[in-house]
């Protein structure tokens, strides 16, 4: 029945050819909502409406359950790998209204900690920059965004941002440990002080930018340009490069790449990837930026590049000369 | 004239009748219910009497039932069950099952008598088949067309005795009974399933075909591609039946919410809106028929059957259908709408002044709500309804309405929260016009609260009057929830909670199994049901729905917006599918309902269906069991390697090396690294980084013996420009590759003094922001560095030697001259850090932006699980890690197991830590016994063990074997 195939990928008139290494039948009774790998990229870990958590062993294309996590009393929307040096650690957000921090104790999964501290369904969990500590931001749809510290002895700092977002808060994403314009003026050779920011989306329609400051959660920016609710907010990864990048994607279908060169971070151009016909749900980085994938309520998933000028083009099979785009996914559901 | 809308009509109450199908007769006098143990046959002139049954034995539900529609064959009547078809004779007051039509082999969707000859009956079934029987031979069908797919309606035409139409899926196919093997006509009708198909009264080459992709199409047949006209609603349709008086239609939706109108009339004429709602039934409706008219009466009579097990009887009287034909009419009709719109209009802007006076409110809003009434009769005015039907049972909230006035009060209250609030209902409330909110005294809460509450309230009315539904008690629902929510959380900072115990306490989390896909979902964004990301370093991790799940909406729609566009799909709004299902297994796949066994519990699934078996499939397993398939409701997720579109390989990360000793050898082997995996770029650049660390290249330590080899094009220049290009490609590996090579080289003490921490001045280094890409041209400049540096009190150590400002090309400028003066007592030495900074090929100016490469890189070494590699690159980076500070071991006092700084617990004031030899405390260098945890000063121990073995305070420890002093 799983069949391995590979799927062509045009960059330049060059072929590339994408394998798939691994299918894994999730066995979920309901609808899958999320599914992430860790860090190593050796577990994955995926959420579904039937409120349970899944973590499977994907080592070298095999698929072993190594557990499932109840705990949720609702659809779980996303779950999120803390990086390794804090050890085995998953946070996943539910309709309950709950976030629950899962850690890997002797090889069992246990709850670590749970936060009820939301009046409406949490819709997005993000780790920020493992450099600074281990802490992660929650967007709820009660418009509020929590960030939650751990201090180190299994209790967790938090902080609330009431009102982040009119109406609900759908997604947060950690800007990277490698932020230009945080460099500037440091004093003695010491590791730059990272100020922590953020970016969040909302149904307000808005891309919000958010930074700390002395301690205070402050709005930074407002980033207008979307019609409907911003869905889903990724901050590319940096390698170090002055340019600051994130792409935004809403249920009017665009989907938007939002770029700073301004050390200060202050003046953000957007730029139109892409519209689409359904609602777009998801935007992910490659490891390095200049890869965007974008998925959303066709079902499809579109794989974008940035090319050396800046133009960007969708590097996932184009359709037939007719602009359209399918998905890398059609022909290989069709093995299904 | 509210009253003749609501109360003409006749409401029947039959508790028990669990009907799922109903038909009228064609004298008007009779209805058959058809439940599962009876069918009950109601008399129509006195229905309130008790009905008459006719008992019957089956497992199965009755699918369709319908009276023979000739007035010779009047008394009978066929239902289907399952794959059988009863025929029924109805004679003086008592029925009974007279033949049945046996021959399909599978569960029966659809029957239909035929309009000329009154012994035949056409049936259709998800065997493929359709049927036509001859009643009076019951062996075998007398016709029998060969679909290839399953139906779910057939109807026959009413002009053309050998016509029908049947339905499958989303096309109609058009037959002439003395053709069976090949349909006439095909009309790929609609993406979705059709629910409904029905022909013209009038013309016998058109229909209407309603479906759940949310429109009514009306198609002439001769002209297959194109439909004649649409009716767009924002729901699944569920039947469209015109009239039998002429251009009218009836429609009934598959509705949204469980109290909205779905029962509507339209006319074929004017599709925009519908000319009146049938307002009543608190459920589904499942069938509606007209009652043939009685001599001499211009009344139609409608006869409905909802799932709220009531028969109702609408009376749609002459005016009301000419609002359907006349065109005239209409037109006169929307001019009076206009009218009133404009004047309404004219109301409002001449009077600026926002809150208007109650008494000309008044009088304005009768105005507003006389204009439709004696204007235009027959217009539908349904905020009386509304309110009459509006179910408000809500905790802590009065509603007062006043429909005259076309206005209501809503107060409520929530914690210490109070809101009174006035809603005012337009006068074409609810076709798109909106009622205003506004709050009123004494409400209590704050304006960032009204402002939230205001918005929510406006979204919520729109959603409902863009479609024409009322939206009362969706916003009253949605101002207690908002209300409830902001309570509870300012639960903690809120004085007033605690100070009022009357109030009871918050519903904290309402268990959410019941509210999924409710009213306060609203703000909840629809599920994601497929995506991708990028995990670990190579790899996109993708999940998507399972390809037989489909959307229940079509493609052409986006997917809602929020969560609570499930509530359709909650129990009892999908039922006209979801009876049949229960009890008919195999019909679930073609009734396209959901499948989920717990009913009560709605889920996103329920959003999408399992479409029946593709034509692929079809094509291998004719015939196969649907049944046997269960529906999976998760996909697969896949992982897929993407490493090649990345710029980064990890085979060159296993194979590139660093040898800080011999840079010449660690260019070539990458070099050759680089060729192994087909990057002949980065091999040539690697022959290139060659070239420049040869030796032959190194800077003179003198400023006099010429311009270093970094002043060349090809030096630091050729190097930028490199960093440049595959800053663009996001090459991080390549960039911390080059970095960490070019920085190696250079005079091997320059480079190691760069890692010692004992600088003799801290060096001064303009804060710089610009880098790649920008660096070439907007490199430090003199100017500004020392315009900075003179008030550096923000000076960083940096990395090497302190001449960074020296202008990396170009003159120097009399800046310079004065800084140096300002520092440098000797013109020589600020001549030589200049020189030394100039020699080295990587621009130090941009030192952190390198160390921003090698950290990525790092971290990318580190996913692949190379964690020397890592350590190799790191060991580049400019900013040494921190210094070690010491660790302090701190120690628990012995006696009271407090921890204690110091000689002294400060807890129980003993020595925390006694010598065992000197019994003094012990502070400094010390050892001791890990498993007796006796010990002292490292001498003494040192000096006791030297001749004994055992512990010096006795205790029989033979401290030297059990830990390692």
């Amino acid at each position: 029945m799983i069949s391995y195939i590979s799927i062509c990928i045009k960059i330049n008139e060059m072929t590339y050819f994408v394998s798939v290494i691994n299918t894994v039948d999730t066995s979920h009774e309901d609808m899958i909502h999320d599914a992430q790998m860790d860090y190593y990229g050796t577990r994955l870990a995926t959420c579904s409406s039937d409120r349970s958590v899944k973590i499977f062993d994907v080592k070298n294309g095999g698929q072993i359950l190594v557990a499932d996590l109840r705990g949720h009393e609702g659809p779980v929307w996303q779950v999120a790998w803390a990086h390794p040096m804090y050890g085995n650690i998953l946070a996943s957000c539910s309709y309950d209204r709950k976030v629950i921090i899962w850690k890997e104790e002797n090889g069992t999964w246990d709850k670590m900690y749970e936060y009820t501290g939301h009046d409406s369904s949490v819709n997005s969990v993000c780790w920020g920059p493992y450099d600074f500590g281990l802490f992660l931001a929650c967007g709820s749809s009660d418009g509020a965004i929590s960030v939650l510290t751990c201090s180190g002895d299994g209790h967790w700092d938090i902080k609330k941002i009431n009102n982040a977002h009119t109406i609900g808060c759908n997604a947060v994403s950690w800007a990277p440990a490698v932020v230009p314009g945080s460099l500037i003026e440091q004093p003695t050779g010491q590791k730059p002080n990272y100020i922590k920011r953020f970016v969040s989306g909302g149904c307000d329609n808005l891309v919000k930018l958010w930074k700390e400051e002395d301690g205070q959660w402050k709005e930074d920016q407002k980033l207008e340009a979307h019609s409907d609710w911003v869905r889903d907010v990724g901050w590319a990864p940096s390698i170090g490069l002055p340019t600051s990048t994130i792409a935004s994607c809403s249920r009017d279908g665009r989907v938007f790449i939002w770029t700073c060169d301004d050390p200060a971070g202050n003046t953000w151009t957007a730029k139109l990837l892409h519209k689409f016909n359904d609602a777009v749900w998801h935007v992910s980085w490659s490891i390095t930026g200049k890869i965007l994938a974008v998925s959303g309520g066709d079902n499809k998933v579109t794989l974008w590049k940035e090319s050396v000028d800046g133009q960007w083009a969708c590097i996932s099979d184009v359709n037939k000369g007719q602009g359209a785009v399918t998905s890398i996914t059609d022909s290989q559901q069709n093995e299904q | 004239m509210a009253a003749r809308w609501s109360s003409e009509n006749v409401v029947v109450e039959f508790r028990d009748a669990q009907a799922t199908a109903m038909s009228v007769d064609c004298l008007g006098q009779h209805a058959v219910l058809s439940g599962r143990r009876f069918l009950y046959v109601v008399n129509l002139e006195t229905p309130s009497e008790a009905p008459r049954k006719i008992s019957r034995q089956s497992k199965w539900d009755v699918g369709t039932v319908q009276w023979n529609p000739h007035k010779s064959q009047a008394h009978l009547f066929a239902a289907s069950s399952n794959q059988r078809v009863d025929l029924y004779v109805w004679r003086d007051g008592s029925g009974e099952a007279h033949t049945s039509l046996q021959g399909h082999t599978r569960v029966i969707s659809d029957l239909d008598w035929s309009w000329f000859e009154p012994e035949f009956l056409v049936t259709s079934s998800v065997d493929t088949y359709i049927y036509i029987w001859d009643t009076r031979d019951t062996r075998k069908p007398t016709v029998a067309l060969s679909a290839v797919a399953g139906a779910s309606q057939v109807k026959w035409n009413r002009r053309n005795h050998y016509c029908l139409a049947s339905s499958h899926d989303g096309d109609v196919r058009i037959w002439d009974k003395r053709k069976p093997n090949t349909a006439v006509e095909y009309v790929a009708a609609h993406l979705s399933k059709i629910h409904g198909l029905d022909w013209h009264p009038d013309n016998e080459y058109i229909l209407a075909t309603s479906s759940q992709d949310n429109s009514v199409r009306f198609w002439d047949y001769r002209q297959p591609r194109k439909y004649l006209d649409i009716l767009s609603c924002q729901v699944p349709v569920w039947k469209a039946r015109y009239t039998p008086f002429s251009n009218g239609l009836v429609t009934v939706m598959v509705p949204q919410l469980r109290r909205e109108n779905s029962l509507l009339l339209w006319s074929t004429l004017e599709l925009n809106s519908p000319v009146h709602a049938f307002v009543g039934h608190d459920d589904v409706v499942l069938e509606f028929q007209w009652r043939p008219q009685k001599e001499g009466s211009k009344d139609c009579q409608l006869v409905t059957w909802s799932r709220d097990q009531t028969l109702r009887i609408w009376r749609v009287d002459p005016q009301l259908q000419k609002l359907c034909c006349a065109n005239d009419i209409v037109d006169e009709l929307m001019e009076g709408l206009t009218l009133t719109t404009e004047t309404e209009k004219n109301l409002r802007s001449q009077d600026s002044e926002p809150p208007l006076s109650p008494g000309f409110t008044a009088e304005n809003s009768q105005d507003q709500f006389d204009g439709p009434q004696s204007g235009v009769s027959g217009l539908p005015q349904t905020l009386q309804q509304e309110f009459s039907l509006v179910n408000l049972q809500i905790r802590n909230v009065n509603v007062e309405m006043d429909a005259v006035n076309r206005s209501c009060f809503v107060s409520a209250d929530c914690g210490a929260s109070r809101v009174r609030l006035v809603v005012k209902f337009p006068a074409h409330y609810p076709n798109n016009a909106a009622p205003s909110f506004q709050f009123v005294s004494p409400t209590n809460i704050s304006s960032s609260m009204k402002t939230k509450i205001q918005k929510i309230l406006t979204h919520t009315s729109l959603q409902k009057v863009k479609r024409n539904q009322n939206c009362l008690e969706p916003c009253v629902r949605q101002l207690v929830s908002c209300l409830e929510s902001d309570g509870v959380m300012e639960d903690g900072t809120n004085p007033y909670v605690f100070t009022n115990p009357v109030t009871p306490a918050l519903p904290a989390f309402p268990r959410v199994t019941n509210t999924y896909g409710s009213y306060q979902d609203s703000n909840i964004p629809f599920p994601r049901t497929s995506g991708a990301r990028f995990c670990g370093t190579g790899s996109l991790v993708y999940f998507t729905r399972p390809i037989t799940m489909h959307r229940t909406v079509p493609p052409t729609e986006p997917t809602p917006r929020s969560l609570s566009a499930l509530s359709a799909y909650h129990s009892g709004v999908m039922t006209p599918m979801k009876m049949r299902t229960e009890s008919q297994t195999t019909l679930r796949l073609y009734s396209g309902s959901p499948t989920r066994t717990d009913k009560d519990q709605v889920s996103i699934s329920s959003f999408y269906y399992k479409e029946r078996k593709s034509r692929r499939w079809k094509g291998k397993r004719e015939g196969g069991d649907y049944s046997s398939r269960t529906i999976k409701l998760a996909g697969k997720v896949i992982i897929q390697e993407i490493s090649c579109l990345l710029p980064v390989h990890k085979a060159l990360g296993e194979t590139y090396v660093l040898n800080v000793n011999d840079i010449q050898d660690t260019c070539q082997k990458n070099g050759a690294a680089a060729l192994a995996v087909g990057r002949r770029d980065l091999a040539k650049v690697w022959a290139l980084a060659s070239a420049a660390t040869n030796l032959d290249l190194s800077p003179d330590p003198d400023p006099d013996a010429g311009t270093p080899w970094a002043k060349h094009p090809f030096g630091r220049h050729l190097l930028e420009t490199l960093l440049e290009h595959y800053s663009q490609m996001s090459d991080v590996q390549s960039l911390a590759m080059l970095c960490s090579v070019f920085r190696g080289h250079g005079s091997p003490q320059e480079y190691f003094t760069l890692y010692g921490h004992q600088q003799p001045r801290a060096a001064i280094l303009a804060p710089h922001h610009s880098r790649y890409p920008s660096f070439t041209s907007s490199s430090v400049t003199s100017g500004s560095c020392s315009s900075t540096s003179d008030s550096a009190s923000t000076a960083w150590t940096v990395v090497g030697r302190e001449s960074e400002h020296a202008p990396p090309w170009g003159e120097s400028s009399p800046d310079d001259y004065r800084y140096a003066n300002q520092i440098y007592t000797d013109p020589r030495e600020r001549e030589k850090e200049q020189h030394d900074m100039n020699k080295r090929i990587l621009d130090p100016s941009n030192c952190w932006q390198f160390d921003d490469f090698k950290k990525c890189y790092g971290e990318i070494l580190h996913q692949w699980g190379m964690k020397d590699k890592r350590a190799e690159v790191l060991k580049f980076v400019s900013c040494p890690p921190e210094p070690h500070k010491g660790i302090e071991f701190g120690v628990y006092c012995c006696h009271c197991r407090s921890q204690a700084r110091g000689t002294q617990c400060a807890v129980c004031k003993r020595f925390t830590f006694q010598c065992a030899i000197c019994h003094v405390a012990v502070r400094g260098s010390s050892n001791f016994c890990l498993s007796c945890g006796h010990g002292g000063h490292t001498s003494h121990m040192m000096d006791w063990f030297r001749s004994q073995e055992v512990c010096p305070t006795g205790c029989g420890c033979h401290c030297l074997l059990q830990s390692t002093f």
